[in-house]
């Protein structure tokens, strides 16, 4: 519980210092979180970040987080002879890996269409190329195919509840990180709008990280390939050697 | 207890892991198989990637077949010779099969090839082997049928490269248990088994082994093939995950000491029906993922082909 209420204090201290602060320069964003680095370790099933901070005057707040870019590929089941088979396919170009979004009530509330849809707000409006063949709509079938199976994996996600305003000023929000959430630099952006115009914008960046044990395996197999491969069989090598030794004794 | 999975990058509890490679262990130990056939199905039933699933697999069927190996080897149950030639034509075959398991990864095939061997080599060998014991536990209650006969003379026997393996008394040609090294070499790589269920089978009728160096040599083939594909699947694909071939070591060593206990008091033909009906209850439900409508039709992966 130790980390939760030094997460907890330190909170408490930014948001009294903000509160004491005198007026910044005009319409200006102060944003943290509550760590800057998701740490992926033994015992990982997934982690929350608390983002914090606090604007000059009051606005509508909207958060994203985007993930590491990477070409993923998206593939299609189809039914030949009653057996279920990896069929068509689009490959997205510099996809996020991750991408979240949070406000305050709902995004057609707070800007016109055209705005989200220049800043890239909400997954349904991430810029995703291809230059996978295929007409129009197919195209599209397959970037909402996309969108929807990374809402289900919970790396894409909105939340128009999590963005809380308190008193006008200060705001708090939660970045959820499941399991399966993949390593990479992230960009953590906070918008502040006034009467549906984007006044002010704060990027921080955050980076997920395998350490301890599990990052040096995980690198050890990618650096040093045949080596692990090596290990890989000495160690069960020597695991079933050590357990017949064992029995034939007992 | 909750374990981060560095290759898998999942989390799977370390004492479900631990139960699972026991529960296997046991099967194996009491049938006296390598259970690669039952562990890599079950891994893939509980998330774990099926291309991660089959590179663990052939690592922890390493572990599995070396103190058994090496038991037949003080009892002189290995014919070194039968099990050189087979291990050359293992290493060809898992060679080939490696290249051709990272190929189907690239197209995105790699899932639904595995799953159709999985039906295929389970549907034959389990049915093959329900029927056979069946047969025999009949013949065992009715002494008085007449017996096969032991040995079969085909154009197997007909082939070039004719080599004298003294341990296993047999003068055949060597192409013969080059060309089943080969085939079980390509099984192991693809499906994450050790072969033996195909193997000993092949040894048996195919090249008329006497049973006693049957085992032995077959696990002597296995240790070096699954250490190939162990290798290989490490440098090719990143595919093989230490942490999880380790839980599973642990608890199959320990379930395959209590299972051979208990497979010593069973009756042989009794212990094969079971066995070969454990091998189709699993085909069945391989079978069951490829013709059941997937709740969503799209996956995704990394990179891939333009």
């Amino acid at each position: 519980m130790f980390p939760v209420k030094r997460r907890f204090a330190r909170c408490c201290a930014i948001f009294g210092a903000l509160f004491l602060a005198a007026p910044a320069a005009a319409q200006s964003i102060v944003v943290d979180l509550s760590t800057r680095e998701v740490a992926i370790s033994t015992g990982f099933t997934g982690a929350e970040l608390l983002l914090f901070g606090a604007t000059e005057g009051s606005g509508d707040i909207v958060v994203t987080v985007e993930g590491p870019r990477r070409d993923e590929i998206i593939r299609r089941k189809e039914r030949v002879a009653g057996i279920w088979v990896n069929g068509a396919s689009v490959t997205f170009e510099k996809a996020p890996a991750y991408y979240r979004t949070a406000a305050s009530k709902p995004l057609d509330e707070i800007a016109a269409p055209a705005i989200l849809e220049k800043l890239q707000i909400g997954s349904d409006r991430i810029d995703l190329f291809t230059r996978t063949a295929g007409d129009a709509a197919s195209v599209l079938t397959f970037r909402e195919a996309f969108i929807r199976t990374k809402k289900r994996q919970a790396l894409y996600s909105e939340d128009m509840s999590d963005l809380k305003i308190i008193r006008g000023r200060l705001f708090r929000s939660t970045i959820p990180f499941p399991v399966n959430v993949p390593i990479g630099t992230y960009q953590v952006t906070v918008h502040l709008f006034k009467n549906g115009q984007l006044v002010s914008s704060e990027k921080t960046p955050l980076t997920v990280q395998k350490v301890g044990l599990e990052a040096k395996i995980y690198d050890f197999a990618h650096d040093h390939a045949a080596w692990y491969g090596a290990i890989a069989i000495a160690i069960a090598l020597m695991a079933g050697w050590f357990a017949g030794v064992i029995f034939r004794r007992a | 207890m909750q374990i981060y999975l560095p290759i898998a990058e999942m989390s799977l509890n370390a004492l479900m892991l631990l139960g699972l490679g026991g529960m296997v262990g046991f099967l194996s130990g009491m049938f006296g198989v390598g259970g690669g056939f039952l562990m890599t199905p079950l891994l893939i039933f509980i998330g774990v990637p099926p291309a991660v699933a089959v590179g663990t697999e052939a690592n922890q069927v390493v572990a599995a077949s070396v103190s058994g190996a090496l038991a037949h080897w003080r009892r002189g149950n290995v014919d070194f010779r039968m099990g050189i030639v087979l291990m050359i034509g293992g290493f060809i075959g898992s060679t080939l099969g490696v290249s051709l398991f990272t190929f189907l990864r690239g197209i995105g095939q790699i899932d639904f090839v595995i799953a159709v061997s999985y039906v295929l080599f389970l549907g034959i060998v389990g049915a093959l082997m329900v029927v056979e014991s069946v047969r025999a536990w009949f013949r065992s209650r009715n002494p008085s049928a007449p017996r096969r006969k032991l040995h079969y003379h085909t154009w197997l026997h007909g082939l070039p490269f004719k080599m004298r393996f003294r341990r296993s008394k047999l003068y055949i040609s060597a192409l013969l248990p080059l060309g089943i090294g080969v085939f079980v070499g390509i099984l192991a790589a693809i499906m994450g088994v050790g072969g033996g269920f195909v193997m000993v089978p092949a040894m048996i009728y195919l090249l008329g082994m006497p049973t006693s160096v049957v085992v032995g040599t077959s696990l002597f083939q296995i240790v070096f093939v699954t250490a190939n594909v162990t290798f290989l699947q490490s440098v090719n694909n990143q595919t093989v995950d230490i942490v999880l071939a380790m839980l599973l070591v642990v608890g199959s060593v320990f379930g395959a000491q209590i299972g051979a206990r208990v497979g010593s008091r069973l009756r042989g033909e009794e212990v094969r029906i079971a066995l070969g009906l454990i091998v189709l209850a699993v085909c069945a439900r391989v079978a069951w993922t490829l013709v059941v409508t997937p709740d969503n039709l799209y996956s995704l992966g990394i990179g891939g082909t333009h």
